[in-house]
């Protein structure tokens, strides 16, 4: 066991994910087929040893608080536990809701908890850190906090708004800046953090003294010349789901079978719900390439580079190509879609042709009937 | 949750030594079926949909790795208080040795204790292996409104067939007056499917009689059943309709895979109101490469397919590369298929390895090859 209290924050202001985030946080959708964001930090921290785990939730917690159980995530039963954490405070104005504001509603339950290190991880970022080393070398370093970053090459058009590091020789955090998209090279904040408990404390403490808009991010550039902020990178794919079309594009990325496996394998498995459906029927006449699916589909139609959740109904005729389609969606007859996210439970049968572009993928809201 | 007073015994000792290699390590209700299944799953499953809280699962061979499966109470949603799945292997009692189960029904009356524990009012006695959906709530109304000692569900089976069977003849009102195992000249076409409800105190009698009987198999068809008959208790046909099917051999088990790939099959896996159960694997999404040619299959979980598959069935982790040519075939848990393999009519055992360019069966064989590590080794 690590000796550590896992804490999952909410999303940051600059997170906006059109349409999808109308029904459930971005942590709480589906990806991949099976899984919802929030599988992938959870695992992370699981599979590292982290058995206690405080989840921050704030808008429409329904999704989540569903999804959610220790025995889905290999927690042990009776010495681990994962909390779902309510901001209580209800707010005038969303910009008084920080994850600070939150953080500090909530101190009392951290303090249950005996162990000396706190990991904070972000719930709209997918990626595999293990946090044992990551908290290994924190030890080591002799740092105060250590920040989880990403050497990122396409900063101008991912990221937008995420945290910047200047790291000098011993990988000690200078100065932090917003990505504003003007270098194509940037260390991106993962916004993942490694402090003792009491440190921790302490800065929720005084960020909340400072400000009432101040985000934990904020308190931690304040405190790079009075504290060692030191670094550690992060190897292998990271994606900061912000937008729709970052959604978009790391379930396009992930989907390569190279980075799939990197990211799920017997060494690193993902755990999420089982949901009982059977494997997935392909008709004779279906067409199918270049996918990934979950269970409990049946494919009739062409299907060409998408990535298709559980429980899909695709029939004759339709072709589905370069498309996220998430759980329990119907596609009929001679539907054609290209480049969309279909959002769950969305049934679509008299429009015949639905089409977004890479930059800008359509979204078709859950329930909604075309 | 409405439960009934009715205790379900799932007999799963068996050795299904028609399987060959599939049961040589395992029991054969253990064996994988359907992509992501094991066969014993369609009875756990049954219990749990007919509201059914206790339920014993009797061991004998090979009863490691599927008592411990079995033991998992929450993969069938059995786990609630007062309720559950229990691994019941032979055991040395206060008043009796140790002793292997003698017969299916000696494997009941070695569990009375348990059967008086679980204060059963009606007993259920099922195969582990058999594939099949079937309401047993539905079938214990039938059998109190009837006013039955037991009950027996039947199915209808091509009278050519029947001489394969135990068969029930029943007068008009579907009581069962005859019971004729395997019979040479079948009366009737109705098939015992190895499905009983007894009222338990009447069964718990005959099963004491049973155990002090020397000359007896302590077998339900051959002993139980027939001694009921004897003592003109009224025994009840319980008819089914729909999909049925015992897979004791390598034939019956491809063709049950098989039948998941047909429209028109009986077996719906697909029922959000009947679900198959089970033991929940961390594989990945099924991951369909560039090059990957899919004409009817049915693809389960951490499958990653980049050849041609054709009228087949990929079980959990199954790997097919580029070039592979896989036709009416069934890929069990973790085969990997090298590239340009061909594959005819074949069973693959769970994680043979077939290296590039091999070839097992023929397209126009009338048997099913199960490709085992061995078969592969020789070919190398």
């Amino acid at each position: 066991m690590t000796k550590a209290l896992g804490i999952i924050n909410i999303e940051p202001f600059y997170v906006k994910v059109e349409g999808i985030e109308d029904f459930r946080p971005i942590s709480a959708s589906s990806i991949l087929g099976r899984y919802r964001v929030i599988d992938f930090v959870l695992s992370n921290m699981t599979n590292s040893g982290i058995y206690n785990i405080d989840l921050q939730v704030k808008n429409r917690p329904r999704s989540t608080i569903q999804h959610i159980s220790r025995t889905n995530y290999n927690i042990n039963t009776k010495k681990g536990n994962i909390r779902i954490l309510y901001g209580e405070k209800p707010v005038v104005n969303e910009i008084y809701n920080t994850d600070i504001a939150a953080l500090a509603s909530n101190m009392e339950f951290f303090d249950e908890s005996n162990a000396p290190y706190v990991i904070m991880a972000p719930s709209h970022f997918i990626y595999v850190q293990n946090f044992r080393k990551m908290l290994d070398y924190h030890i080591k370093s002799g740092n105060d906090i250590t920040a989880l970053y990403q050497n990122v090459n396409s900063a101008q058009e991912a990221f937008l708004m995420c945290d910047t590091f200047d790291i000098d020789k011993n990988k000690r955090i200078k100065v932090m800046n917003k990505n504003l998209g003007k270098h194509k090279h940037e260390k991106i904040s993962l916004e993942t953090y490694i402090m003792s408990k009491d440190l921790f404390k302490k800065l929720v403490n005084e960020a909340k003294g400072v400000s009432s808009i101040y985000s934990f991010s904020d308190i931690l550039a304040d405190n790079l010349d009075s504290l060692k902020v030191g670094s550690y990178c992060h190897n292998g794919y990271a994606a900061c789901l912000s937008t729709l079309k970052a959604y978009y594009k790391a379930s396009m990325d992930i989907k390569r079978e190279k980075e799939l496996h990197k990211m799920i394998n017997d060494d690193w498995p993902i755990y999420t719900v089982t949901n009982d459906t059977c494997p997935t029927l392909y008709a004779p006449g279906s067409k199918i390439n270049n996918s990934i699916v979950g269970n409990g589909c049946v494919i009739e139609g062409t299907v060409q580079n998408c990535v298709i959740g559980r429980n899909v109904i695709i029939k004759k005729g339709a072709v589905v190509k370069d498309s996220v389609i998430m759980p329990d969606t119907f596609i009929n007859k001679n539907v054609k879609i290209e480049k969309c996210v279909v959002d769950r439970l969305a049934i679509i049968t008299h429009i015949k042709e639905l089409k977004g572009t890479a930059e800008d993928p359509l979204y078709i809201g859950r329930g909604d009937r075309i | 949750m409405n439960t009934n007073n009715m205790v379900a015994m799932i007999l799963a000792g068996g050795r299904g030594s028609r399987l060959f290699d599939l049961t040589k390590t395992e029991a054969k209700p253990a064996v994988h079926f359907g992509g992501k299944y094991r066969i014993i799953d369609f009875t756990l499953s049954n219990c749990a949909n007919s509201n059914i809280s206790t339920v014993g699962v009797l061991l004998q061979y090979e009863s490691v790795l599927l008592s411990s499966y079995v033991s998992n109470s929450s993969y069938w949603g059995l786990d609630m208080k007062g309720g559950g799945v229990y691994a019941l292997s032979p055991r040395e009692k206060d008043e009796s040795n140790l002793s292997v189960y003698k017969g299916t029904a000696d494997a009941i009356t070695q569990n009375i204790d348990f059967l008086d524990n679980a204060e059963a009012e009606y007993v259920l006695i099922l195969s582990g292996d058999h594939i099949y959906k079937m309401n047993y709530e539905k079938m214990l109304e039938a059998h109190i409104s009837a006013n039955a000692e037991a009950t027996i569900a039947v199915m209808e089976v091509p009278k050519k067939e029947a001489s394969r069977f135990g068969i029930m003849n029943c007068d008009e009102n579907d009581q069962i007056i005859e019971f004729e195992e395997k019979p040479a000249n079948p009366k009737s076409n109705l098939a015992s499917m190895g499905v009983y409800i007894f009222n338990y105190k009447t069964l718990r009698r005959f099963l004491k009689e049973d155990e002090k009987n020397h000359d007896s198999s302590h077998d339900f068809g051959k002993d139980i059943i027939p001694a009921f008959l004897a003592n003109n208790l009224k025994l009840l046909a319980y008819r089914f309709k729909g999909y049925w099917k015992d897979v004791g051999t390598v034939e019956s088990l491809w063709e049950a895979n098989m039948d998941l790939l047909d429209d028109n099959s009986k077996l719906d896996l697909f029922d959000p109101n009947w679900k198959i159960y089970t033991g929940d694997t961390l594989a990945g999404p099924q991951l369909i490469g560039s090059k990957a040619k899919i004409d009817n299959a049915y693809i389960t979980q951490g499958c990653v397919v980049d050849g041609e598959i054709k009228h087949s069935v990929l079980f959990t982790n199954s790997v097919v590369q580029e070039g592979a040519k896989i036709v009416d075939s069934v890929l069990m848990n973790d085969v990997k298929v090298g590239k340009n393999v061909r594959l005819y009519k074949c069973i693959v055992v769970d994680g043979v390895k077939i290296p590039d360019g091999m070839t097992f069966g023929s397209k126009n064989s009338k048997e099913v090859l199960l490709v085992t590590k061995k078969l592969v080794s020789e070919v190398e």
